[in-house]
C-alpha cells in the first residue's frame, strides 16, 4: 500500500477509490483549516455561553447548578462535539461546513468511526492544550515556560511542515482535509454556433505545431470573451502570434479574429485527440524535439 | 501522416470527444441533482429507486472520467468530471453504520479486544504508577520534607506531615457542608478535569511515550507520600477504604490511558518492519480504544467520588463497592467479545 502523494499546488495524486479510477482532490489551505477551527471554537463556546446566560437571565436555575451545567457542557463541546459532528456530517463540523472543507480517508475508503475519533482525540493535545497554555501566559516567565511555549507553538505548526498538511491526529487516523469539490460544467467550445462550412481551413502542417498545453491555454483564453478594448487587443495579439507560428497564409479579417481562434481551437483539438488515439500524444509545442532526443515510446 | 481531407471535414463537424460528452451529459446532470439532494438533507431523503440510480450513475460517471482522460483534451470537461466524481464519491462512500451500532460494537468487542492485545503497554502503564507510588512512599519515609517537593499546596489541602491524626481522620470521613448542588458541581468538575488529564497522558504518548510515562509516574509520586502520611498516623486501613471506593477505577483508568500513550510511543520507538507512520496508524486503533475506556472509567470514578464516597462512610462498604467495581471492569474486559470478528 503506497498512499497518496501531494503535488506542489496541493492537488492530491493517486487517490484511488474502490472503483480504481483516480479522483483528484485539492488539499484545504492551512488558512481555511485555521479559520474552520476558530469558527468551531466560537460556535461551541459562544453557543454554550449564550445558552448559560439565557438560563441565568430567565432565572430557572440557581447559580450552583448553572455552574455544574456549564462545566459539563464545556466538557462535551471539546472533543465529543467534533467527533459527533464529523460522524453525522461525514467529515464536516459546522466550521468546516462554513469554509467548505471536509475530512476524507487517505486510503480511498469511507471514513471509519475510528479515524474520526482518533483525529479528534489528538486535537486536545495539538490544538486546545497549546492554545490554553499560551493564553494562560502567567507562568511563562521562566526559561522552562518559554521552552514549553516554543514546543507548543511547534506542535501547533506541524501542518505547516509537511506537504500533506496533516496534524498528528491526521497521521494517526490516516486522514486528509480537502476542499469541498464543486462541479460546474462549462460549454464545449468545439460546439460553436453552426457556421456555414468553416470559413478557415487548416492543413495538417498548420496543426502539427502545437500540443496539449497550448491547446488548453487557448481554451482558457476562449472561455472569457473580450469585453473591453484591452480584451480585443489581447485577442488580436494571440491570433497574430498563432498565425505567425503556424505559418497560416490566408487573410484573417480583424472582425473575424475571435471566430478564427474558435475554429483553430476546434480543429487543433480534433487533430490532437486523433493523434492521441493513435498513440502519439503531444504534451506541448516541444514534442518534436523531445521525440528526437528520447526514445519514442516515452 | 494525417487522414484524408474529406474525413477530417466529417470529423470536425462534431469532434469525437464532443459526441462522447453529448451522449452522457444527461446522466451527469441527473447525478448532480441527486448529489445536491443527498448533500443537503442526507442520503436518507432519497427513495430506494433514487439511491439505486445514484450508485449506478456514479459508476457511469467514473467510467466517463476514465474514458474522457483517454480521449478528450477538453480541460473544462475533464475538470468537471473529476469534481463530479469526487462529490459523488463523498456521498456514496459516507459512513453507513448508525452511531448506535458503532457504539455497541465498540463496547461489546472493540474495547475488550484492544485491551487484551495491549499486554506490554498495560504493564508499562501500571508499572509507571506503581513505581512512582513506591518511590514517593520510600522517599517520604526517609525524609518527610520530600512531601513538599512532590505535592503542590493546593492539592494537599492541609493534609501535610504535621497534620494531626484527628484532622486526617476528619478528611476521610467528612460529611459537613455538602448539599446536593455542591455535589453535582464537584462531580462534573472532577470528571472533566480528570478526563482531560487522561487525554493528556494519552496524547502525549506520541512523543515517544516518555511524557505519558512521566506524567503517570508523577501521579504515583503524588500518591506515595499521601499514603505514607496516613499510614504513619495509623489510618492506613481507613485510607485504603477511602481510596478504594473510587481509586480502583480512577487509578486504573489513568494507567490505562498511559498504556494507550505507550502504544503510540512504542509505535514511534519500535516500529518494527513498518514505517513509523504506518506503525502509528496500526497502534492508533487500539490506543484510541484504550483511551475511550479510560475516559469512561474516569466518568464512573468521578460519579462515585462525587456522590457515593461522601454518602457511604463505613470502610467495609467502601472496600466492597470499590473492588466490586474493579472486578466488574476486569470481568468485562477479559470475557467480552471473545467471539465475533475482530476489528
Amino acid at each position: 500500500m503506497n498512499g497518496v502523494t501531494v503535488a506542489r499546488n496541493g492537488q492530491i495524486e493517486n487517490f484511488i477509490p474502490p472503483e480504481g479510477v483516480p479522483i483528484t482532490f485539492v488539499l484545504a489551505s492551512r488558512g481555511a483549516r485555521v479559520g474552520a477551527q476558530v469558527l468551531d471554537i466560537i460556535i461551541t463556546f459562544g453557543g454554550t455561553l449564550a445558552f448559560i446566560l439565557l438560563l441565568a437571565w430567565s432565572g430557572v436555575l440557581g447559580l450552583a447548578p448553572l455552574m455544574a451545567l456549564y462545566l459539563l457542557l464545556t466538557f462535551f463541546i471539546r472533543i465529543p462535539y467534533y467527533i459527533f459532528a464529523e460522524l453525522v456530517w461525514n467529515g464536516r463540523t459546522l466550521g468546516k461546513r462554513i469554509v467548505r472543507i471536509r475530512v476524507i480517508s487517505a486510503d480511498g475508503r469511507r471514513l471509519t468511526p475510528h479515524q474520526i475519533v482518533a483525529r479528534n482525540l489528538m486535537k486536545e493535545v495539538e490544538v486546545f492544550l497549546p492554545i490554553t497554555t499560551l493564553f494562560a501566559a502567567a507562568d511563562l516567565n521562566t526559561w522552562v515556560g518559554i521552552a514549553i511555549a516554543v514546543w507548543m507553538i511547534l506542535v501547533l505548526l506541524v501542518p505547516f511542515f509537511n506537504r500533506k498538511r496533516q496534524r498528528f491526529g491526521d497521521m494517526i487516523a490516516d486522514t486528509l482535509v480537502v476542499e469541498m469539490p464543486q462541479a460546474v460544467l462549462l460549454r464545449d467550445l468545439s460546439e460553436s454556433p453552426k457556421n456555414e462550412s468553416s470559413q478557415f481551413v487548416f492543413n495538417p502542417e498548420h496543426l502539427e505545431i502545437y500540443g496539449q498545453y497550448e491547446l488548453q491555454v487557448l481554451e482558457s483564453i476562449l472561455r472569457e470573451p473580450p469585453k473591453s478594448q484591452e480584451g480585443y487587443d489581447r485577442v488580436r495579439e494571440v491570433s497574430r502570434m498563432i498565425i505567425k507560428k503556424i505559418g497560416y497564409t490566408d487573410p484573417v479579417p480583424q472582425i473575424d479574429e475571435w471566430k478564427f481562434l474558435l475554429e483553430f481551437y476546434k480543429q487543433q483539438r480534433g487533430f490532437l485527440e486523433n493523434r492521441h488515439l493513435f498513440g502519439d500524444s503531444r504534451r506541448d509545442k516541444f514534442h518534436a524535439d523531445r521525440q528526437k532526443n528520447s526514445d519514442p515510446d516515452g | 501522416m494525417s487522414a484524408l481531407p474529406q474525413d477530417r471535414d466529417a470529423e470536425t463537424a462534431t469532434l469525437r470527444s464532443a459526441r462522447f460528452r453529448k451522449e452522457r451529459e444527461a446522466g451527469w446532470k441527473r447525478l448532480e441533482k441527486l448529489i445536491a439532494v443527498a448533500e443537503k438533507s442526507g442520503i436518507r431523503r432519497l427513495t430506494y429507486r433514487e439511491t439505486l440510480e445514484l450508485s449506478g450513475l456514479y459508476r457511469q460517471a467514473v467510467n466517463s472520467l476514465s474514458a474522457a482522460r483517454a480521449i478528450s483534451l477538453d480541460k473544462a470537461l475533464l475538470t468537471y468530471l473529476d469534481r463530479l466524481c469526487a462529490r459523488a464519491y463523498l456521498v456514496v462512500y459516507a459512513p453507513q453504520e448508525s452511531i448506535g451500532d458503532a457504539v455497541w460494537r465498540l463496547f461489546a468487542q472493540g474495547i475488550p479486544q484492544a485491551v487484551r492485545r495491549s499486554g506490554v503497554a498495560l504493564l508499562v502503564g501500571f508499572l509507571a504508577m506503581g513505581l512512582g507510588a513506591l518511590l514517593g512512599y520510600t522517599l517520604f519515609q526517609r525524609d518527610p520534607s520530600w512531601f513538599f517537593t512532590f505535592v503542590p499546596a493546593e492539592l494537599a489541602a492541609g493534609r501535610t506531615p504535621e497534620a494531626s491524626a484527628a484532622y486526617l481522620r476528619e478528611t476521610l470521613y467528612d460529611t459537613s457542608n455538602r448539599s446536593g448542588a455542591a455535589l453535582s458541581v464537584f462531580a462534573s468538575f472532577l470528571f472533566s478535569h480528570n478526563t482531560q488529564i487522561a487525554i493528556l497522558i494519552f496524547a502525549l504518548g506520541i512523543f515517544a511515550a516518555l511524557p505519558s510515562f512521566i506524567l503517570t509516574f508523577y501521579n504515583g509520586l503524588l500518591l506515595g507520600p499521601f499514603v505514607a502520611i496516613f499510614v504513619n498516623a495509623g489510618l492506613g486501613f481507613d485510607l485504603f477504604g477511602w481510596l478504594s471506593i473510587h481509586g480502583v477505577t480512577e487509578l486504573a483508568a489513568i494507567c490505562i490511558a498511559c498504556a494507550g500513550g505507550a502504544r503510540l510511543g512504542l509505535a514511534v520507538l519500535l516500529p518494527g518492519r513498518l514505517s513509523r507512520r504506518a506503525a502509528l496508524r496500526d497502534n492508533g486503533r487500539d490506543a484510541v480504544k484504550l483511551l475511550i475506556l479510560a475516559g469512561l472509567m474516569l466518568i464512573v470514578a468521578g460519579l462515585v467520588e462525587g456522590f457515593l464516597r461522601q454518602l457511604i462512610q463505613a470502610t467495609e462498604w467502601r472496600l466492597i463497592i470499590g473492588w466490586g467495581l474493579g472486578l466488574m471492569w476486569l470481568g468485562w474486559l477479559t470475557l467480552a467479545g471473545r467471539t465475533g470478528a475482530a476489528r
